[in-house]
């Protein structure tokens, strides 16, 4: 379409969007729009990838890593944008996995759930037997206006999750503001209704406090593969970056302080935790 | 071997059931004989006495005084409903025998009593009080007696019931044991006897009677429905709502198929329960078989709680917990009871045990003692079962350079470790050893097998091995977090201590975000 500038396109889409009645899509890209373009102009280049982690409600996300050994990067990732959502209305996030893929790409584990900064009370973990009924559950999930993300961890590739179911989990999304992730593995790419596309790397960690030698605090290595939520968010594609999980959210890692100590812990639960045990036992007298 | 049964063919050749098989070949040499089939017997008693639930609420089998059991149904306050008490026993009698069934029955006020009428004098109806007299001149053996008793009772001549009355208990007692002076107290109601229903008796239920039989699910999951807002107002009215709902179709051929659903908390909305029972009859694939028809529908409430009616709008907090519960509820009655769960901590050191999965329908409570340690690094991903790996370069008492976890190499930059984990001494003959998993790919596990999905009782995880005794060299498992070049942590453990008379295996346990 030549003549027709990017914003008008834009325009028109999220014209669209409201015919459609999907309100919620529409507010939520032009918000993430207004936002991208405030911290651009505050900096006065483009706009900060960061500010999509913070993507608002009713996405369809599709997280990508490489391998299935790289599993605890891409959930910690997804878990990391699902704990933005919960609000006091939206409580629960649901995680779903194939019955059986559980000993491949591991279960979520409430005592790291806890440390990570998910309440274990919080996640609902669902093994399904089949993908059909998986997607079913899926829908039923989103549709409910309760329910903050539902993540589908997928180990395989599975026939039935084609254009077309995306498409309709996109729309399901939009419709009722529940987010959804497709957490999957590989390199092949297939053609998917998602807003936004994520390929997620586990990245060597910064040291911790007093220890440089052991594991730091999660890292990921970034890279957004397709943001459609308007062209600023389209001009962020194919950038990457490197941030990590803190007890405030994501942090960037400046490229200067990649090698530099990281003076955050890992964000904490929201739940009261057990004392040490020798403050445990000082109280027990 | 002896004869349970004699048909009306073999009656009239003078034989009687007891008696012993070659006795009875010797008196008719062509005789035909079939074992009897126990098991099937008890299905089919089972399933008339389900069928029976549309006469009377409380059905139960008796099996302990005949050789195919009796089936025994409370009629209190349910006759009138048949016009009296003779017309009930008509109108049951009748339509078993219709069948082509040899039936006999009897109503008195105790099952004993009812017991030896219908065995020895059927069709009679004892009326209040005159239970005594009429079981008077009935045969010894019409008290439910095992055969020792009886054939000494005969011995001593007393041959009737009647003849016992005034005799002394304590002789009685001395002589032919407790069982007599039990029986005898049964029948004559001196002593209460239960009856224990098969199916749940259930104080809300509606239904509906067919005048034709319906076979399609559609039809069913219509009348469930009727039927929900039915129950719900009545459940409405006495403030009260219920976590199970059962489904009972009574199949014109004296079957009955029951449909069980459960809420995450007590529920008298129609819509909801008419939701849940239609995604649990999706779930039904194979097992729903109208067979010819069902007649009647019942639909019955148990577990109830009370559930105040509350404002809805104005100033009600919209936190959206009730639409979870309904999720759950929807999700669960299509994918099974055990597919979400969530996790739930357990108060123990050994990783796989600190937290299992429990139902989300199914709620218990925290244990504030068992919240983990903040101090200890635990993964984000746990690995049901741990898987081995081959570690090369090994330092002793240390973490790992390089290890090789399913055929790919790992080169190891950061560790650190060990957190030692040793077995709970106080359970004694449980250590930490890891058991050989299954081949991969061969089969799925059964997610009941999962350690993790155990819910209902602590059972021990497979993977948990029995030993006879408590040895510190092999129960101690030392825990590392490593990162390899490319950024990935794994959390590893290493069994047995160098030096040990069997050398060290590791093992990898779970993934760090």
């Amino acid at each position: 379409m030549p003549g027709l500038a990017r914003h008008d396109l834009d325009a028109l889409r999220l014209k669209i969007a409201a015919l459609e009645k999907r309100p919620l899509l529409a507010e939520g890209a032009a918000m993430l729009a207004e936002r991208l373009g405030r911290a651009a102009n505050d900096r006065g280049e483009n706009a900060d990838p960061l500010e999509l982690l913070a993507a608002p409600n009713g996405l369809l996300h599709e997280v990508f890593a490489d391998e299935q050994r790289q599993s605890g990067a891409a959930l910690g990732f997804t878990f990391g944008l699902a704990r933005q959502l919960l609000t006091s209305q939206r409580q629960a996030v649901l995680y779903l996995q194939l019955m059986g893929e559980g000993q491949e790409l591991g279960l979520p584990y409430g005592a790291g759930l806890t440390q990570f900064g998910i309440d274990p009370a919080r996640l609902v973990i669902g093994r399904i037997d089949s993908m059909t009924e998986l997607l079913w559950a899926m829908e039923e999930a989103i549709a409910c206006r309760a329910v903050a993300g539902v993540i589908a961890d997928l180990a395989s590739h599975p026939k039935a999750l084609d254009f077309t179911v995306s498409r309709r989990l996109s729309l399901r999304a939009a419709a009722a503001g529940t987010s959804a992730f497709l957490v999957r593995y590989g390199r092949g790419r297939e053609a998917s209704a998602a807003k936004l596309r994520w390929r997620i790397s586990p990245a060597m960690s910064g040291e911790l406090p007093f220890d440089p030698r052991a594991p730091g605090i999660p890292r990921f290595q970034i890279e957004i593969e397709k943001g459609r939520l308007g062209d600023k968010t389209q001009r962020a594609e194919g950038k990457t970056m490197l941030v990590d999980w803190t007890e405030n959210g994501f942090v960037s890692v400046e490229p200067k302080r990649r090698t530099g100590t990281a003076v955050h812990r890992t964000a904490p639960s929201s739940r009261p935790v057990a004392a040490p045990l020798g403050h445990r036992l000082s109280q027990a007298g | 071997m002896r004869l349970a049964a004699v048909d009306a063919a073999a009656a009239k050749a003078n034989l009687i059931s007891g008696q012993n098989l070659s006795d009875a070949r010797a008196l008719v040499p062509d005789l035909e004989v079939r074992e009897i089939d126990r098991a099937y017997l008890e299905q089919v008693f089972a399933d008339f006495a389900d069928w029976h639930s549309n006469a009377s609420p409380i059905v139960a089998v008796h099996t302990a005084a005949a050789p195919y059991g009796d089936l025994v149904l409370d009629i209190t306050g349910v006759a009138h409903l048949f016009g009296d008490e003779q017309k009930m026993l008509e109108v049951l009698v009748n339509r078993l025998r219709a069948l082509g069934f040899t039936v006999s029955g009897a109503i008195a006020d105790t099952v004993g009593a009812a017991w030896a009428l219908a065995h020895f004098s059927s069709g009679r109806i004892v009326p209040r009080g005159e239970t005594e007299a009429a079981l008077a001149s009935l045969p010894i053996v019409g008290l439910r007696l095992e055969e020792a008793q009886v054939s000494g009772l005969n011995q001593m001549g007393l041959k009737t019931i009647g003849q016992l009355y005034g005799r002394d208990r304590r002789a009685l007692q001395a002589r032919f044991g407790e069982t007599l002076i039990l029986r005898l107290d049964q029948a004559l109601g001196r002593i209460e006897e239960r009856i224990t229903p098969r199916l749940p008796i259930a104080e809300y239920y509606a239904e509906r009677r067919f005048a034709e039989p319906i076979g399609y699910m559609d039809d069913v999951l219509m009348t469930a429905r009727d039927l929900a807002i039915q129950l719900g107002l009545r459940l409405e009215a006495e403030g009260l709502g219920a976590q199970t709902f059962h489904l009972l179709l009574y199949r014109v051929d004296h079957k009955v198929m029951n449909l069980t659903i459960n809420a995450g908390r007590a529920t008298r909305d129609p819509n909801h329960i008419a939701q849940l029972f239609v995604h649990r009859s999706e779930r039904l694939e194979g097992e729903y078989d109208a067979g010819f028809g069902i007649d009647m529908i019942r639909l019955a409430a148990s577990s109830l709680a009370e559930v105040q009616s509350t404002q809805l709008g104005a100033f009600e907090v919209q936190d959206g917990a009730q639409d979870l519960d309904r999720l759950y509820d929807r999700m669960t009655s299509r994918l099974g009871p055990l597919a979400l769960t969530r996790s739930k901590f357990v108060n123990t050191h050994i990783p796989e045990r600190a937290t299992k999965l429990e139902p989300v329908i199914a709620q218990t409570e925290d244990d504030p003692e068992a919240l983990p340690d903040p101090e200890l690094r635990r993964p984000l991903r746990l690995l049901p079962n741990p898987e081995p790996i081959n570690v090369m370069a090994e330092v002793p008492h240390g973490p790992p350079m390089r290890i090789i976890w399913r055929r790919i190499a790992y080169r190891i930059l950061k560790a650190s470790g060990p957190e030692r984990i040793e077995a709970e001494w106080w359970r004694s003959g449980k250590n930490l050893e890891v058991l050989e998993r299954p081949e991969r790919g061969s089969k799925r596990r059964d997610p009941r097998d999962d350690p993790k999905t155990d819910t209902q009782k602590p059972r021990e995880p497979e993977h948990v091995s029995a030993l006879a005794a408590f040895d510190p060299l092999t129960t101690v498992r030392d825990y590392y977090i490593i990162e390899d070049d490319g950024g990935r942590r794994f959390w590893i453990f290493r069994i047995g201590l160098y030096g040990a008379a069997e050398a060290p295996r590791w093992f990898l346990h779970g993934f760090f975000a």
